[in-house]
């Protein structure tokens, strides 16, 4: 482990590596957001959720920071201002207007029964946020005299925060000695049909976890695995509609982030997530089921690798500590990390995959917790994205898209778990702009 | 609590329509419709946002980054080369270059926004490279042409244009007029040969467009034939022609004659003699229009 010597003046907290890479590629079709979020069967106050929120910050004061743009690099410092409760919306993962929200970079938001929080990426990542979102909500929950408990994986408020907690493990991991991890190919990018703007249409598909659990161990796969072999599937099946000639196919590689603190046992509240590229190349012969599944369980094993990981690690921070990369003031380096994030990002998957895990939730709210959600927001070259969340005996499969009426991939996607003997529940915020 | 009859999923309560298919839910005679709560709170809005992006700020940015670097580079090497009295044009054209395409990402994206800024800073390009001659010649013809096509195709587009018919064809003609009157001044110093020569055929202009305009308005049915646009077009031109040959001659030689503009009077005359006749014989308009059945 190699300790790095920080020369950062005063009020000045360096981005760790992953996140450099989400504030110059912030746009409109690019909010670099993601939301969790639980519903509750009691109402919520808000005047309490603030109180939680507060106490939360005591603890996590590292999350106190607000975003700025300096002359080399953007950087993160101390905010003391209040943080902002906002209403729900129409949508979830929407950009996050810094500005409107006293300079933090996450969004508590309420409505009748939920709680939820909308980070940018350059705070945490989802299991990071997943962290923040189960105190506030024990909190919250303590406060309102609904119960007093403690969810697994949460931090706790009595103790004081570690130095792991807010240090960029990137850094702790990087070795120079290693060579950096080769970039994979350009990937199929489906058309799709239709007008798209940025308000996020969700479709949010619920299945029964015992079901879906037992299909996926009959088969001898994980749920990650299996769901991202459907997503695959349905990737194949648009290709070969789009592009009848075999051999000009492009490869289908997902995305999948893999959450690096289970790995490496490094608790950290910061980015610690990589991506895993698991895929098939068409161009090769039409996969059935069954072979996309063995693929991407190869693919992914050999992905959750260490060495793979700190190669990519190596490869990552490598880029950032080059001298030209050092020296090269802000406004030239924005302009080349929207490159690099379609060369070495967008370019490379044909859709993104994230699976949170499954929560558990404490005995006492059991009866409290309605529901649970995870959203990522859409991109501009992969305009929908798949967030997966398992709660009590339910896992929630939610679309997160940017087209106003192709729900293609969407479809497939449900209609194949049907067929799999698979119940699915749907709902959807695009039906509510029909109501009165 | 319904099924979609083509996907198989279970939709929330109250569904009307599946929303991965649109197929309408159909309850049985009798059966209420449900309502459970919505996913969100609030409905989706009619459209998304817009405005200017991260992504164009940034590229403004680079832009601006680049053009420092680029007039720093310059000077120096003018300076060191020993020609820094020359260095005004190529740090003007730079700084020029810069500005137009930072101002078009943050001008609106509409054709007369974007149209406009180019225009007003190609103008302002043209009078500052004039300028390093301390007089100002031939940048004011180009730039008053640059005016005349901002008011000729830019202007005519705009919603107040549209609104203002009359007030836009006079302006139209008073900003030709006006613009014929500048490059005469700026050319001898004083209006020479306006007064005698552009004047009187301008008004012949003018008059066979209004003519015609009259013409069209004055019509039973206000539908526009192409065959009558095109001889009224080619009549006014004759005309104008022969009159621009008049006062041009006039101009020239102190004398009234007519050289080759005479057979474009004639030819001018017949057509507007065939004209008027099909206007009031209806005998002759059957017989030039007999395949035209709406007439």
């Amino acid at each position: 482990m190699i300790r790095v010597q920080s020369y950062a003046p005063e009020g000045f907290i360096a981005l760790d590596n992953s996140a450099l890479i989400y504030p110059p590629t912030e746009a409109r079709y690019n909010a670099n957001t993601y939301r969790v979020s639980m519903d509750l069967k009691q109402e919520i106050q808000p005047q309490i959720l603030e109180l939680a929120l507060h106490k939360t910050l005591e603890r996590c004061s590292y999350a106190r920071v607000s975003l700025h743009k300096g002359f080399f690099w953007y950087y993160l410092s101390p905010n003391y201002k209040s943080p902002v409760l906002h209403e729900e919306g129409s949508y979830p993962s929407a950009r996050i207007s810094f500005k409107n929200n006293n300079g933090y970079l996450f969004k508590v938001l309420y409505s009748n029964h939920r709680i939820a929080l909308e980070c940018f990426h350059a705070l945490t990542d989802g299991s990071g946020a997943l962290v923040y979102l189960k105190m506030i909500v024990s909190e919250y929950c303590r406060l309102s005299d609904i119960a007093d408990v403690t969810f697994e994986g949460s931090l706790d408020f009595a103790a004081s925060p570690t130095i792991q907690e807010f240090s960029d493990p990137f850094q702790h991991f990087y070795d120079k000695n290693i060579p950096g991890s080769p970039t994979t190919g350009v990937a199929y990018h489906r058309k799709g049909t239709g007008s798209y703007d940025d308000r996020v249409k969700v479709i949010s598909a619920i299945v029964d976890a015992n079901v879906l659990r037992s299909r996926c161990r009959k088969r001898g796969y994980t749920i990650t695995v299996y769901l991202s072999s459907i997503l695959v599937m349905a990737f194949q099946e648009f290709q070969k509609q789009e592009v009848p000639q075999q051999k000009k196919r492009k490869p289908i590689n997902l995305s999948v982030p893999m959450n690096l603190r289970n790995i490496f046992h490094f608790d950290t509240m910061r980015n610690f997530t990589l991506f895993a590229v698991p895929g098939i190349e068409p161009a090769l012969g039409e996969y059935t089921f069954e072979e996309i599944l063995k693929k991407i369980q190869l693919d992914m094993g050999l992905s959750q690798d260490p060495k793979r990981i700190r190669s990519q690690i190596k490869r990552n921070v490598g880029g950032e500590r080059h001298i030209l990369m050092r020296f090269a003031p802000t406004a030239i380096k924005n302009p080349l990390f929207k490159l690099l994030s379609n060369s070495l990002g967008d370019d490379l998957y044909s859709a993104v995959i994230s699976n949170l895990g499954y929560v558990k939730v404490p005995e006492k709210l059991e009866s409290s917790i309605s529901r649970m959600d995870f959203y990522l927001c859409p991109g501009q070259m992969n305009k929908v994205a798949l967030a997966v969340i398992g709660f009590k005996d339910k896992v929630v499969i939610n679309f997160s898209s940017f087209y106003n009426t192709d729900t293609s991939l969407e479809r497939f996607f449900c209609r194949f778990l049907v067929e799999d003997g698979i119940p699915v529940e749907v709902s959807s915020n695009r039906t509510q702009e029909y109501k009165e | 609590m319904a099924y979609c009859v083509k996907c198989g999923v279970k939709l929330e309560e109250g569904a009307r329509e599946c929303p991965l298919c649109k197929t309408p839910v159909i309850l049985p005679l009798g059966l209420e419709r449900g309502r459970s709560e919505p996913l969100f709170p609030q409905p989706l809005p009619p459209k998304g946002i817009d405005g200017i992006t991260k992504a164009s700020k940034d590229i403004i940015e680079l832009i601006l980054a680049l053009l420092v670097v680029s007039e720093i580079t310059i000077a120096l090497t003018m300076w060191f080369s020993g020609n820094i009295e020359h260095s005004f044009v190529p740090l003007f054209s730079t700084a020029m270059g810069a500005l137009v395409i930072a101002l078009a990402m943050v001008a609106k994206h509409t054709y007369v926004a974007q149209a406009t800024t180019h225009i007003v800073l190609v103008s302002l390009y043209l009078l500052g490279i004039d300028a390093t001659s301390n007089q100002l010649c031939w940048s004011l013809i180009a730039v008053g042409a640059l005016a005349l096509f901002w008011v000729f195709t830019v202007f005519t587009t705009t919603k107040t244009a549209k609104a203002h018919h009359g007030w836009t064809a006079l302006l139209l003609m008073a900003s030709l007029l006006g613009y014929v009157a500048m490059i005469n001044s700026i050319v001898v110093g004083r209006l020479t040969w306006f007064v005698p020569v552009v004047l009187p055929t301008a008004c012949v202009l003018f008059l066979g467009e209004g003519l015609f305009y009259f013409r069209f308005l004055t019509r039973k049915k206000n539908r526009l034939q192409l065959a009558d646009l095109v001889i009224f077009e080619l009549i006014v031109w004759l005309l104008t022609l022969t009159v621009l040959d008049i006062f041009m001659t006039h101009y020239r030689q102190g004398i009234w004659n007519l050289n080759w503009s005479l057979s474009l009077l004639s030819a001018a005359i017949v057509l507007i003699i065939l004209l008027v006749g099909v206007s009031v014989s209806r005998r002759l308009r059957r017989y030039f229009t007999s395949q035209n059945r709406h007439y």
